[in-house]
């Protein structure tokens, strides 16, 4: 998914050798002791929580050119490393949140003139100076984000029209908007919930009802599919018939939408009703494209369904799963919400993610809910998920539905050092994360006490 | 908060319109009137925790508590070994129980006169959630769309007989600092507090014609009866209080002349950024019923640690859900949250029973686990503050109103 804005991996690398090289607009200036980074960082004895396998007590996790080096209980940590005393506390991948309008003027979530808008790229909105970002010059980083724990989010189009455009995959801490760009795009977006009934219903034009809404949708694969073999036939002539004859006329988005018939890019349907989750089932099995439910309030009623197909489900937050950008959302637009749902899904074989679906609230509360994913994931251990599961459901799992995993999700030798690490155990109300290392950069460190932050300006 | 209408709750009444059959096959007399619970962990919320303690209920009141306490004869004994206990909690803070369309008067920017119990629905599909979570009163109120919305009641949150549910008709005048939008008057936060003012004057006003009138031997016809100023005289004479919606320092500061001024009780609400002016709050014996903290809304970390900085100004802090803004289940979570940012364990308890029980002036029912209170009590089975626990039981007057395992849950 290497594009021209995001720079894709051998840019990314060059970016970081540029940051140790030049100490002054590097990423690792800000690391507490004013000195930049080391190459290699050792975080010993901690409880690391690795979600790729049993938690391992009194473990090392060693950290080298911004990647996992190691991780076990007999590593050797080398002697160019700065050790980092983690004993008595809990070391676990940095979170992922695997849905979030963050970063997103809100103006910029919903281009309701068109309720098929496939082409639109959410990068391209994507703001990381403002907002719960440190503004300013300087390395990026989602300061709000990071107090949680959050290392990774997906930031998508909002949810008000029926295909609202690409999403992406961005890191909250980085030297630069290339740099923490890890896969754009990553996904269609789409909803067959009540957004686009809500937002066309206003404007008094089609569509006004989930009918209309599907219809619409179909049509629009159906056009794609069009599209698809136009160009196909196109392509397949010779050279000498091609030059006689007219291509056919380019649409981006459509574009977007073949990638999806082909399976190159997942659709995220946004289904929280058993209606709309079953609608976008049986249109995934129409046009045979990678369905991954969003919100999914009532998934539990399709669990088997969903487990059958390998369907993931990226689901509301547990203690909030109306999952609107209204202050106060309109309840009769959701299903009555139970809080066993992660757990009933997970027990089935469902993949799922736990996400917040960070909104901007209004004047009251800055946009930030996400620093918040790990105590709002907790309740479901109260609800049948297993405290382990819990965990996946905001690091592991969320990197495989989001197609990153190879890079992040987990702390396993070769992926990026996105590690947090925590004062107590994960899912108590009382633990805070301590610090977090994002490409083996030290981003964020809990100062003394309950003030802010060490390196971070006060706001 | 709320200013928003919207019916969601309207809606869903028809799927829980066996609530009330429900409550009174629980609240049968064919349970005995005494009962003792044995073996829990105790946090009465006024005095220090209790282990392997026990509860005696007697006719829907707490008869005893303590360690080594006698199990009369005939109760009916409920092993609770390995579970914490607490208070029923009291949500200072909430809309459950009324429609939607019912909590904003927006034709009028003033109506002291109305009253949040006119509204009330026992049939609400509001309670029975807030009950199941251990929450056994609320303070139920009118919403912030007119500077004076009227009166809150205080109400448990289950029982059989809805009469016998309401502690308070009238407790509490709402008004709501703060400019109410561009196209409705009063539009700027000066405007709110001049109007403000004006009430209060018209209220003396009104007291002290009706006082001339009484000086002079109830000569005469009396002066015209006024429900509004009615309300705002009691407030006068300190039978009832303000509970203001406010965010803003700004608006803070001109609450507390008002108080100066006219001299009434207050308890701020919401609060956001009284943080910032602890030490007035605290000199002028203002209580502070503070932001939802639970992860609905993310809020910046002065105002999530407000909670433990007016603590230490020495203000009486209580919580509250604003239902339907974070659900009354996630009550106890907003106390968690302030444990999280500094606010000692018992400290916190205390804002999600006795403190919130003061402030709405009925802790001589609720809010605690002691002597001749009512029976509100909530059994859990783990610390209340962590996300992991989970309420088992929860008594209201005695009577068992959830069950987990009855419920399958």
């Amino acid at each position: 998914m290497i594009t021209g804005r995001g720079l894709g991996v051998a840019g990314r690398g060059l970016l970081l050798s540029l940051a140790i090289l030049l100490p002054n607009t590097t990423y690792g200036q800000d690391a507490p002791n004013g000195s930049r980074a080391p190459r290699a960082v050792a975080i010993r004895g901690a409880t690391v929580l690795t979600m790729a396998g049993p938690a391992l007590r009194n473990a090392t996790v060693l950290i080298r050119n911004g990647k996992i080096a190691g991780v076990g209980t007999n590593l050797t940590i080398p002697s160019d490393a700065s050790v980092v005393e983690a004993s008595g506390k809990y070391v676990m991948p940095g979170l992922i949140d695997a849905m979030t309008y963050f970063g997103i003027d809100a103006q910029d979530l919903a281009e309701a003139a068109d309720p098929i808008t496939p082409e639109l790229r959410i990068i391209d909105a994507y703001d990381p100076t403002g907002m719960g970002f440190v503004s300013g010059a300087g390395p990026l980083r989602a300061s709000e984000l990071l107090i949680g724990g959050v290392t990774a989010q997906y930031v998508g189009p909002g949810d008000a029209t029926i295909v609202s455009g690409q999403g992406a995959v961005v890191k909250t801490a980085g030297p630069n908007l290339s740099s923490i760009t890890v896969k754009e795009p990553a996904a269609m977006d789409m909803s067959v919930g009540s957004g686009p009934t809500k937002t066309f219903r206003a404007k008094n034009r089609t569509p006004n009802t989930h009918p209309a809404v599907m219809s619409l949708l179909r049509q629009s694969l159906i056009r794609a599919e069009e599209y698809d073999r136009a160009w196909q036939l196109y392509n397949s002539r010779p050279d000498s018939a091609k030059s006689r004859a007219t291509p056919p006329k380019r649409d981006p988005g459509m574009d977007a939408l073949v990638k999806v018939l082909h399976r190159q890019m997942p659709a995220r349907i946004q289904a929280n009703t058993v209606t709309d989750i079953r609608g976008a089932m049986h249109l995934a099995e129409e046009f045979n494209f990678l369905l991954i439910i969003n919100g999914g309030a009532q998934a539990y009623q399709m669990k088997d369904e969903l487990a059958a197909k390998k369907i993931p489900v990226v689901l509301g937050p547990i203690s909030h799963p109306f999952i609107s950008g209204d202050e106060i959302p309109d309840l009769k637009e959701y299903p009555a919400p139970d809080e066993r749902n992660a757990g009933w899904l997970r027990q089935a074989g469902v993949p799922i993610a736990i996400a917040s679906y960070s909104h901007g609230l209004g004047g009251l509360a800055q946009p930030v809910t996400g620093k918040w994913l790990l105590i709002d994931a907790s309740l479901a251990a109260g609800y049948g998920l297993p405290d382990d599961e819990v965990l996946r459901a905001i690091t592991l799992y969320p990197a495989q539905i989001l197609g990153v995993a190879d890079r992040l999700g987990s702390i396993e030798t070769g992926k990026d050092a996105d590690v947090i690490v925590l004062d107590g155990p994960p899912l108590s109300i009382k633990t805070w994360v301590e610090s977090v290392y994002v490409g083996g950069e030290l981003v964020y460190q809990r100062g003394a006490g309950n003030a802010v932050l060490a390196g971070e300006p006060k706001r | 908060m709320i200013t928003r209408r919207s019916t969601f709750l309207l809606l869903l009444v028809p799927a829980l319109a066996s609530t009330p059959a429900l409550a009174r096959a629980q609240a049968s007399p064919a349970s005995p009137s005494v009962i003792a619970l044995r073996g829990g962990t105790i946090h009465t919320a006024v005095g220090p925790v209790i282990t392997n303690g026990v509860v005696i209920i007697r006719d829907g009141k707490i008869a005893e508590v303590g360690s080594g306490v006698a199990i009369p004869a005939g109760a009916r004994v409920i092993d609770l070994s390995g579970k914490e206990i607490i208070p029923g909690m009291v949500d200072n803070h909430s809309h459950i129980g009324a429609a939607p369309e019912d909590l904003n008067e927006q034709a009028v920017s003033f109506g002291p006169q109305h009253r949040m119990v006119d509204a009330l629905n026992p049939d609400d599909r509001g309670w029975k959630p807030a009950a199941d979570a251990g929450v056994t009163t609320v303070v139920t109120g009118t919403g912030s769309g007119e500077v004076s919305s009227g009166e809150a009641a205080v109400v448990k949150t289950y029982g059989a007989d809805f009469q016998k549910r309401i502690l308070k008709e009238v407790g509490g005048l709402k008004i709501a600092m703060g400019r109410k939008g561009p196209n409705r008057p009063p539009s700027t936060s000066p405007a709110v507090t001049a109007g403000l003012r004006a009430m209060f004057i018209h209220a003396r006003e009104y007291m002290d014609s009706w006082n001339r009138w009484d000086a002079g031997g109830k000569q005469g016809p009396p002066p015209p009866r006024d429900l509004g100023m009615e309300t705002v005289a009691r407030v006068l004479r300190h039978e009832d209080y303000v509970r203001a919606h406010v965010h803003a320092a700004s608006d803070i500061m001109a609450l507390l002349k008002l108080k100066d001024e006219f001299g009434f009780d207050l308890a701020l609400h919401h609060a956001t950024e009284a943080y910032k002016v602890a030490d007035e709050i605290a000199r002028r014996h203002v209580d502070v019923v503070g932001m939802p903290l639970f992860v609905r809304i993310g809020m910046k970390e002065d105002i999530m640690r407000s909670p433990y900085t007016l603590w230490k100004a020495g203000v009486t802090y209580a919580f509250h859900t604003d239902d339907p803004v974070v659900q009354s289940k996630w009550f106890r979570y907003c106390g968690a949250m302030a444990i999280r940012y500094g606010l000692p364990e018992e400290e916190a308890l205390k804002g999600l029973t006795i403190n919130a029980a003061k402030i709405a002036r009925v802790s001589d029912r609720v809010g605690s686990i002691e002597r001749g209170k009512d029976a509100d009590i909530v059994v859990l089975d783990g610390p209340w503050y962590e996300t992991k626990t989970r309420v088992d039981y929860v008594y209201v007057d005695g009577a068992l109103a959830y069950d987990r395992g009855r419920e399958g849950k």
